[in-house]
């Protein structure tokens, strides 16, 4: 690995971790579209910057930009607080209008510099290590890391201080406001952090797929954690790995740097949705097909429990009286018997004291509604789960 | 004569310049547990927000123990309606109820041991010490009021204000929940709930005010509890059953 090579994947990398952190705080808050309308929105800020500084690393550039990122968020909530037009459809109004003007400043006046329409979508990782910062002889290595280093500190600073007052008026807006924890300062707090980031990693990986950075980390990371602590540090590992992977798929597929990431991060993304866990949803197909088990159980030992007689009692009355198809009745039946609740003799099927036990507790808390019992009951009897 | 917790005077308020509260002038004595009752849309949750800034008044004004009430959040606990939040919030009821003792810490400062240990108080206090770290999803509706309930405990005020805590919880958490508000009365504190249940008003609450955009009345229940003032603020002649 090439000294070029390292500095790229930590300006990725940087750039990841940066996206990640207010990503959280957009994805809990409902306003992944409002980062997409930033990162677009943006643009005009930007090319007026480089027209007025003739640099697209200028903190000045970085400041003003993000300030377009800000009066876009002020724009769409005027325009949704008028009760005519819902927040979607505000954010579809404001940012495409405000990124073409920054097509159009591009188109006319920026052709002949460094600010093309293709770098202002995707973004060149490629060359970002190029453009470096020196003292005198001494190389103090790549500009963009030292923006987005400082960008990054600037959000962990911010994030360290005020984690507390973001959670509080991210989950309950009245009670923060009500504590003295301007929920109005906080937004746009948060807004601004979120436009600062998002122009410093324009550069690096353009206006579509910073959205990607900002996004799929924090959704991802929501499917594996309560606990919003872990949350952030979920996103910051996907962000990075996705950054460090995507550099080397690029490297071998010889494709886009950013778009390698982003598909990275969209097949963590699938492969957390399908199994995770809790929420994900193998998990949640399983849970589902097993309590459809349980239930089917629990009707079917009532039923015994019912009936005395044997014609009610035997195997193949199951499928014509109870109506289930044989593989189900065969699923059942046997969790019954794993767990000791039946016999069959003869193809009579009979109540164990254990399942009589189990059918008369049952029956005790459907009738006095008590469903959450029922939950710790099954606990306590299964031995085997359907 | 006792202190004057809540003062409000000609308090209006507006969305879109349709008034939704219309010169509310209140006087709360300390020491009371005070329903306010009226029909939807009446703006007995506005009155609330309005009186801790939540939303802003066009006019008139608000004083906690007669100073404005951002000099006295420190003697004011909220409890939001339970619909109002996100309850698939990455978080724990432990955290939640941590979240009331933020405003005693203020800005930056971060919750500690001594923060922790009253939360773990007001959670025992509300039955719910053995869910504290259950995700807050978890919970049934009647223990995310409870939680809620927590939080507002924690914070240790002199005045409490609850928007709809009986809503969507079973008889026995209601229960507890009146309980613990008559013990806050007891202890001297002044409870304010936004109330749905006519029929509970006598049994649950000394004072009461009726409202429907404009103040009805407000006083005593064994006062002003009646058909007529009912009547006033729902427009038909509502006939309770007073359980007195």
């Amino acid at each position: 690995m090439t000294g070029t090579q390292l500095e790229i994947q930590l300006i990725a990398a940087i750039v990841a971790i940066a996206c990640a952190i207010p990503g959280v705080f957009l994805v809990l808050r409902k306003m992944a579209l409002i980062s997409d309308a930033i990162s677009h929105s943006i643009l005009p800020g930007i090319v007026i910057g480089f027209f007025l500084t003739e640099d697209l690393n200028s903190p000045w550039l970085i400041l003003l930009a993000a300030v377009t990122g800000v009066i876009t968020v002020v724009l769409v909530e005027a325009i949704q607080k008028t009760g005519l037009v819902k927040e979607d459809t505000a954010i579809g109004l404001v940012f495409p209008a405000l990124f073409s003007i920054g097509v159009i400043l591009i188109a006319q006046k920026a052709n002949d510099v460094h600010l093309d329409t293709d770098a202002v979508l995707l973004g060149d990782l490629t060359f970002a290590s190029f453009d470096r910062i020196s003292l005198g002889d001494i190389d103090l290595g790549p500009k963009s890391l030292w923006v987005m280093g400082i960008i990054l500190s600037i959000t962990i600073g911010l994030l360290v201080s005020f984690f507390k007052e973001l959670k509080v008026s991210t989950f309950d807006a009245g009670l923060s406001s009500a504590l003295g924890f301007s929920p109005v300062v906080l937004h746009y707090g948060l807004m601004s952090v979120s436009s600062v980031t998002v122009v410093g990693a324009f550069d690096a990986v353009g206006a579509v797929l910073v959205v990607a950075l900002m996004i799929a980390p924090a959704a991802t990371a929501y499917l594996l954690t309560s606990d919003l602590k872990k949350m952030i540090g979920l996103s910051i590992l996907f962000g990075v790995s996705a950054a460090i992977i995507g550099y080397w798929m690029a490297h071998l597929l010889d494709a886009s740097i950013s778009g390698s990431m982003t598909t990275v991060l969209g097949v963590i993304f699938l492969m957390v949705y399908l199994f995770a866990p809790d929420k994900g949803l193998i998990a949640v197909m399983y849970r589902q097909k097993q309590q459809r088990t349980e239930v089917s159980l629990l009707t079917f030992l009532l039923h015994l429990n019912n009936h005395t007689e044997e014609s009610e009692r035997h195997i193949n009355h199951l499928n014509e009286h109870i109506n289930w198809q044989r593989v189900r009745s065969q699923t059942v039946l046997d969790l019954a018997q794993k767990n000791n609740m039946i016999t069959i003799t003869d193809s009579i099927v009979e109540l164990t004291s254990k399942g009589k036990e189990f059918t008369d507790l049952a029956l005790e808390y459907i009738i006095t509604n008590k469903d959450e019992k029922i939950e710790h009951m099954k606990d306590d009897f299964f031995l085997f789960r359907g | 004569m006792k202190k004057i917790a809540i003062r409000v005077d000609d308090l209006t308020v507006a969305y879109n310049y349709k008034p939704v509260l219309w010169d509310i002038d209140l006087t709360v004595p300390e020491g009371v547990l005070m329903a306010i009752v009226g029909p939807n849309g009446a703006g007995k949750s506005t009155l609330i927000k309005a009186i801790l800034g939540i939303i802003d008044p066009i006019a008139g004004s608000v004083s906690i123990y007669d100073k404005p009430y951002s000099k006295q959040r420190k003697l004011v606990a909220y409890v939001p309606q339970k619909g109002s939040v996100d309850w698939d919030f990455p978080t724990t009821a432990l955290d939640v109820v941590m979240m009331g003792t933020y405003g005693q810490l203020g800005w930056i400062k971060r919750p500690g041991q001594k923060e922790k240990k009253a939360s773990l108080e007001a959670l025992e206090k509300v039955g719910m010490l053995p869910f504290k770290n259950r995700q807050i999803s978890q919970l049934s509706g009647g223990q995310q009021q409870r939680v809620f309930l927590a939080r507002a405990l924690v914070q240790n005020a002199s005045i409490y204000f609850m928007d709809e805590p009986f809503q969507g919880v079973d008889a026995t958490t209601e229960i507890a929940i009146i309980n613990i508000l008559k013990e806050l009365r007891k202890a001297g504190k002044t409870v304010i709930v936004v109330h749905h249940d006519l029929q509970t008003v006598p049994e649950y609450f000394d004072w009461v005010t009726f409202l429907n955009v404009k103040k009805i009345a407000t006083g005593p229940v064994k006062d002003i509890f009646n058909d007529d003032n009912l009547t006033k603020t729902y427009g038909i002649n509502y006939k309770v059953a007073v359980n007195q």
